[in-house]
């Protein structure tokens, strides 16, 4: 008797949770990196359209695709960066970008849209900018130097990372030999793969997410990483910074785009429109520390953001960073050089 | 005669073995320090920002609608299952044993593997779906193996004595077989239940947009996430853990009885 | 004749439900995997027409080897290790009152059913730098104080055994529950050592428990994918993190089902000798007893 009540139970707590959700809003399905927007905002849109967000999270550009086509269709927003826009784009899987919806797109900035792959905004509008580049404990590495050379350094031997990402990795290994990262040379490639093999011998994982928390709680004293990831987690250790390698480094675009199959299109656009706001998007700014290429919203940052060379690089800076670039065919080149990588002793 | 000490050694430094990493997490989950390296002072903050993450309420909501709906027709299959495999034998049964018993063997990663291609070949949408689907396939065994060993031990002559009694076979097996084995179906819902919750290598393989269940999320928070929240999620966890295995030992001392 | 054909009509439709469901479910999209694998891929991750022995074929490039090699060491060792410490435990818990026996049983099963990725986790925190093994190591002048206790092979064979000790205890037990340890008594008396007793009649006695603790450990830990994907460094990949990376990384899923065939015979190898053992073992058995 004893045992029904108890199933009796259960199924309350069931029908309770079942039913107590299911209230029918409109749902947004979005794709997004982990910690790349600032929640309050998620929940001021929720509350402005009466709509419910539903984020899920992804980790390379790679994975993200990988999923998509496995058969993960339904999302409405993606950010993805903007070579793996491209090829989207030409595979088919995007809508168009209607601009009549996107009333804010005149806030983007000029010159930082020149850079990008879509200039007409045909199919992605630009959410925000990271440079890739290195993160270490100033208290730790006293020797420090700006260069990609440090993840040879004994001192931080088993105490450093690579971002377990293909095009980011070996790109810094072709930046360190002098060369572009989107080379397509076989020659050039073997020399960044033995120079990613050299410093995998040095380091403790290829690591895209873990390496925020590693620094911050000095399980790492060197890692590979984005610009505003490491700003990030400055707040909770002062001794972090974060330095642009010399020898050059990527710059990425991180772009919105509508998949083909979104179940909610006009919602999606009000998303974007929404992030591009500029309050909105210097809100956004100061909280994730990327830079969102939307001029009207410097106004609203802070001094010290607007100051900040790592969010608006000088000029100089600028001119030794590089758009990742799709390669089409020629990306086997890179995923054959990675399996080497991944297996080398 | 001397009795070696041995086993009692391993014993204890296995149990020891075991507790450790728990018990760490435990009173790590009350530190207020947020990496764990020492003692900053005893501190209710993880759980309380804990309540405030509501990606963790949504993927738990997932998860217990997988583990309900997942039981429920894992049940019902993996019982017939058992009846089948225990009342007729021969060729037909001896493939249906082969079948049932494979999925408990073979590792999770060719099952999410082999689900999410089965998926992309039927070109199906990943869903809340494909979970559900994924999960009755491997609970289905587990409920047929537990219900399966405590028909071995059921004499049969009762439900003989009900047919004798003038009841058809469906009668006496719905009322008379079904509720004597209540204990033993209890027990398999409740093995079905827990792997269900624990998944995560099969989840992961075919969960789709807004079907992020509960493991999957804690593996995210794993990656990027604040190390205290998972520490109080754990502990929360834990506790319901406690309270499932109570309540199994509930259901057998009530069968014993 | 009735009767029968009744008989018959029941058993299939208790049969039938389950069957169907893991034949569509279960056969079935092993049976894609296995095509797959003769699929070229595609390099915008599509699987491509037509078929080639290309995709098996390369799995003969030097890479794989090596991790394959990784992956058997690892599951071998770890599979030793459980059932070393599996089996003095086994021996002690089987011989005592039935009610200590209850509560040693569930002190085993407790952990096994908290949150596996938690339990991963929770190494994590313990191997961390500022962690209490590492620190107690150090001071013990026992490691480094540079060293790292994480991201290596080390790291995950520890939490590998962590992970699958209970599967192998529990069977273990199972089998030495119904031992008669009076046997063990009475060798000793005829002046066997303690080790000779327990070589000789207690390890023969549960062989049984063994092999199926073997199969319990040994299999999951060749498709482990999660515990090297958390503990594990650059040099400590296995089988499954490669199909992982192939899946959801690189978009080969031709690749990636090659892969997983290699697993699938990896595994089917062991399980098929294990059952073979063991109806043979059944055979002596029954013979043995019609022979009494």
């Amino acid at each position: 008797m004893k045992k029904m009540k108890w199933i009796g139970i259960m199924g309350c707590v069931a029908a309770a949770l079942l039913g107590g959700c299911s209230k029918s809003k409109p749902v947004l399905h979005v794709y997004n990196w982990a910690d790349y927007i600032k929640p309050e905002l998620v929940e001021q849109f929720e509350a402005q359209e009466q709509c419910r967000v539903v984020i899920d999270t992804f980790d390379s550009n790679e994975s993200m695709y990988a999923k998509l086509k496995a058969g993960a269709t339904g999302y409405d927003v993606i950010f993805p960066s903007s070579y793996m826009a491209k090829i989207m784009n030409d595979q088919d899987m995007l809508l168009p970008i209607n601009p009549a919806a996107l009333p804010n797109l005149k806030n983007l900035d000029p010159a930082y849209l020149d850079l990008a792959m879509d200039r007409a905004m045909a199919y992605s509008v630009p959410y925000m900018l990271s440079i890739t580049g290195i993160g270490y404990l100033t208290d730790r590495l006293p020797d420090f130097e700006a260069s990609w050379t440090m993840f040879n350094d004994p001192a931080v031997k088993g105490a450093c990372t690579l971002l377990n990402d293909m095009r980011e990795t070996i790109g810094a290994g072709l930046k360190a030999r002098g060369y572009s990262l989107n080379s397509t040379s076989e020659a050039e490639l073997a020399e960044a793969r033995d120079q990613v093999i050299e410093w995998k011998r040095n380091i403790a994982k290829f690591e895209n997410e873990q390496y925020k928390n590693g620094l911050a709680s000095e399980e790492f004293i060197l890692v590979h990483g984005y610009s505003g990831d490491i700003l990030q987690v400055q707040e909770e250790n002062e001794n972090i910074d974060f330095a642009i390698p010399r020898e050059g480094t990527s710059i990425t675009f991180d772009d919105m785009v509508i998949p083909r199959d979104a179940r909610n299109v006009a919602l999606a656009h009000k998303f974007i429109n929404y992030l591009h706001d500029p309050e909105v998007a210097a809100e956004n700014t100061e909280y994730i520390s990327y830079l969102c290429p939307n001029k009207a919203s410097y106004a609203y940052l802070s001094e010290e953001t607007r100051e900040n060379p790592i969010l608006f690089p000088p000029e100089e800076v600028v001119a030794n960073l590089e758009v990742v670039a799709d390669l089409g065919e020629e990306n086997a080149k890179y995923t054959k050089v990675w399996d080497q990588i991944k297996a080398a002793e | 005669m001397k009795r070696s000490r041995i086993p009692l050694y391993t014993t204890c430094l296995v149990l020891l073995f075991f507790y450790l990493p728990i018990a760490v997490l435990v009173i790590n989950s009350f530190n207020a320090s947020k990496f764990g390296g020492g003692w900053g002072g005893f501190s209710l903050r993880w759980y309380r920002e804990l309540i405030d993450q509501r990606e963790i309420w949504h993927a738990l909501r997932n998860t217990l609608v997988i583990a309900f709906s997942a039981t429920a027709l894992s049940v019902v299959l993996g019982t017939s299952a058992a009846f089948a495999l225990h009342r007729f034998t021969g060729r037909l049964q001896r493939l249906h044993y082969t079948l049932i018993y494979t999925p408990l063997v073979v590792p999770d990663i060719l099952m999410g593997m082999s689900l999410l291609l089965f998926f992309v070949a039927l070109s199906a949408q990943l869903s809340l779906l494909t979970i559900f689907l994924a999960h009755v396939t491997f609970c289905i065994s587990y409920v047929a193996m537990v219900v399966l060993a405590r028909l071995q031990d059921f004499d049969f002559s009762i439900v003989e004595a009900a047919q004798d009694l003038g009841a058809n076979w469906w009668t006496a097996a719905w009322r008379v077989l079904l509720p004597m084995l209540a204990p033993g179906i209890g027990a398999g819902a409740l093995l079905a239940f827990t792997l269900s919750i624990d998944d995560f290598v099969i989840s992961f393989f075919v969960a789709g947009p807004g079907s992020t269940t509960l493991p999957i999320r804690i593996y995210s928070m794993i990656k990027h996430g604040s190390p205290p929240l998972i520490n109080a999620l754990s502990v929360l966890l834990l506790v319901i853990t406690f309270v499932l295995v109570w309540f199994s030992q509930k259901l057998t001392e009530e069968k014993i009885k | 004749m009735k009767t029968s054909r009744r008989r018959r009509y029941t058993e299939w439709l208790v049969t039938l439900p389950s069957l169907a469901w893991l034949v569509v479910l279960f056969v079935l999209p092993t049976l894609i995997v296995f095509a797959i694998a003769f699929k070229p891929a595609n390099p915008y991750g599509g699987i491509g027409a037509g078929w080639t022995w290309s995709t098996l074929a390369s799995l003969g490039n030097p890479n794989y080897p090596a991790i394959i090699w990784r992956t058997l060491w690892i599951s071998t060792t770890t599979t030793v290790l459980c059932l070393l410490l599996g089996i003095p435990m086994a021996y002690f818990m089987a011989q005592l009152p039935p009610r200590r026996r209850q509560v040693f049983l569930l002190l085993v099963i407790i952990p096994f059913w908290t949150s596996f990725l938690v339990r991963i986790f929770a190494w994590k925190v313990l191997l961390h730098p500022d962690g209490l093994i590492k620190q107690a190591l150090v001071a013990l002048h026992l490691v480094d104080a540079d060293a790292s206790l994480l991201y290596n092979a080390g790291a995950v064979l520890l939490v590998m055994v962590y992970t699958y000790l209970p599967f192998a205890v529990l069977p273990i037990y199972a089998a030495a529950e119904k031992f008669e340890f009076a046997l063990i008594e009475a060798a000793r008396d005829l002046g066997a050592s303690s080790w000779k007793a327990f070589r000789s009649i207690f390890l023969p006695g549960i062989r049984r428990g063994i092999l199926t603790a073997f199969l319990m450990v040994f299999i999951p830990a060749l498709g482990a994918y999660v515990i090297p994907d958390i503990v594990g460094g650059p040099h400590s990949e296995m089988i499954g993190n490669k199909i992982a990376q192939r899946t959801f990384v690189d978009r080969n899923l031709p690749h990636a089902s090659a892969l997983s065939v290699i697993l699938t015979l990896a595994v089917l190898a062991p399980l098929t000798a294990g059952m073979l053992m063991q109806r043979k073992k059944d055979r002596h058995a029954v013979l043995h007893q019609e022979g009494l």
